[in-house]
C-alpha cells in the first residue's frame, strides 16, 4: 500500500527514521525515535502507525514501550507481535476523517495530553 | 567630506565612548552587548539586530543602551541606534516581564513564568475543552498536556487545533 509522498515526508519530521513495514494486507509506518509530548517518559520511543482500520479502530498507533504520561491511559494492547517485535497500544479513537498521516499521528499523541 | 582612510577602520565603541571622542564613520564597529564584543557593519543597526548578535530576540529580551555618564535608554526592536552617538559605550539586555509568544503565527503578549494551557488558548479565544495546544520546540508541533503548567520564557511558538481523538 502506498501513501502520498508529501504526507510521508511530513511524517519524517516527527522521528529520526521512517520506513514502511508490510505485514499481511497492512503497510505500517515504522517511526524510529518518535518524539513524545512534554511530560512523557520516555521522551521518545519507536512506534508503528497503522493508518487503516484495525482492531475496531479507524487507525492505531503502537508504541515499543508502555509510555508513562500526564494522563494515564487504558493500554488495551500488550505485546502485540508485529514485524517480529512486541508492541503496546492504548485505547484511543481518532474520529476526524481525511487526516494527513502527520495529523493522524498527532491526534493519537493527543491521548497523552488530554483527560478523555 | 569623509576621510576614506577612516572609513576602512574598525571602531571600538567603548574605547571612543570612554575617551569622549567623536566617533567617525567606519567600515565596522566593535560593540559590547552584555559584555560580549560583537561586530556591526552599519552605524545604525536596529535593536533587533543587536539582540540577534548575542543570540537573543525581542520577543523575550529588551535592549538597553549604556552611556559613559551612566545614562541608560531602552531601544525598541525596530528602532535604529546611532552608534556614533557621543558617550555611547555599549548595550545590556534584560529579560522582559511581559514577553511575546506566537500562536498560529500571530504574536501575543503574556506574563513570563508558569501559565496554564487555558491561559495560552484564551489569547486566541479558545478553551482546552475544544482545542488542543501544541508547541513547536526543536521540531514539529506536539500536544501540550492541559494539566501541567507551561513555562513561558518568551518567543515560544504554539499552534491550536480542534481535538480529533478521544478515549474509547
Amino acid at each position: 500500500m502506498d501513501y502520498p509522498k508529501e504526507q510521508v515526508e511530513e511524517l519524517k519530521r516527527y522521528c529520526s527514521k521512517l520506513s514502511a513495514l508490510a505485514e499481511g494486507a497492512v503497510t505500517f509506518l515504522y517511526l524510529e525515535g518518535l518524539r513524545l509530548p512534554t511530560g512523557c517518559n520516555p521522551q521518545e520511543c519507536d512506534a508503528l502507525l497503522c493508518p487503516v482500520q484495525r482492531e475496531g479502530y479507524p487507525s492505531r498507533l503502537y508504541f515499543s514501550v508502555m509510555v508513562s504520561s500526564p494522563y494515564s491511559r487504558n493500554w488495551n494492547v500488550s505485546n502485540a507481535r508485529i514485524g517480529e517485535r512486541n508492541w503496546f497500544a492504548f485505547s484511543w479513537r481518532v474520529t476526524l476523517p481525511s487526516l494527513t498521516l502527520a495529523q493522524m499521528l498527532v491526534s493519537h499523541l493527543e491521548g497523552f495530553a488530554k483527560q478523555k | 567630506m569623509e576621510n576614506q582612510d577612516v572609513l576602512d577602520l574598525e571602531i571600538d565603541l567603548l574605547e571612543f565612548g570612554e575617551r569622549g571622542a567623536e566617533i567617525p564613520h567606519a567600515k565596522a564597529y566593535r560593540v559590547r552587548v552584555d559584555g560580549q564584543e560583537v561586530r556591526v557593519e552599519t552605524p545604525c543597526p536596529t535593536g533587533e539586530l543587536l539582540l540577534n548578535k548575542v543570540g537573543k530576540r525581542s520577543c523575550a529580551f529588551e535592549l538597553i543602551e549604556e552611556f559613559v555618564h551612566h545614562e541608560n535608554n531602552v531601544v525598541e526592536p525596530g528602532e535604529a541606534v546611532n552608534l556614533r552617538k557621543p558617550g555611547l559605550k555599549g548595550f545590556i539586555t534584560a529579560h522582559k516581564e511581559v514577553v511575546t509568544i506566537f500562536i498560529n503565527g500571530d504574536p501575543y503578549k503574556i506574563d513570563r513564568g508558569e501559565r496554564t494551557v487555558a491561559d495560552i488558548l484564551s489569547k486566541v479565544g479558545q478553551t482546552p475543552a475544544g482545542y488542543i495546544l501544541m508547541e513547536e520546540k526543536d521540531g514539529p508541533p506536539l500536544p501540550v498536556p492541559d494539566n501541567k503548567p507551561v513555562r513561558i520564557h518568551g518567543c515560544e511558538t504554539f499552534h491550536s487545533q480542534v481535538w480529533s481523538g478521544g478515549s474509547s
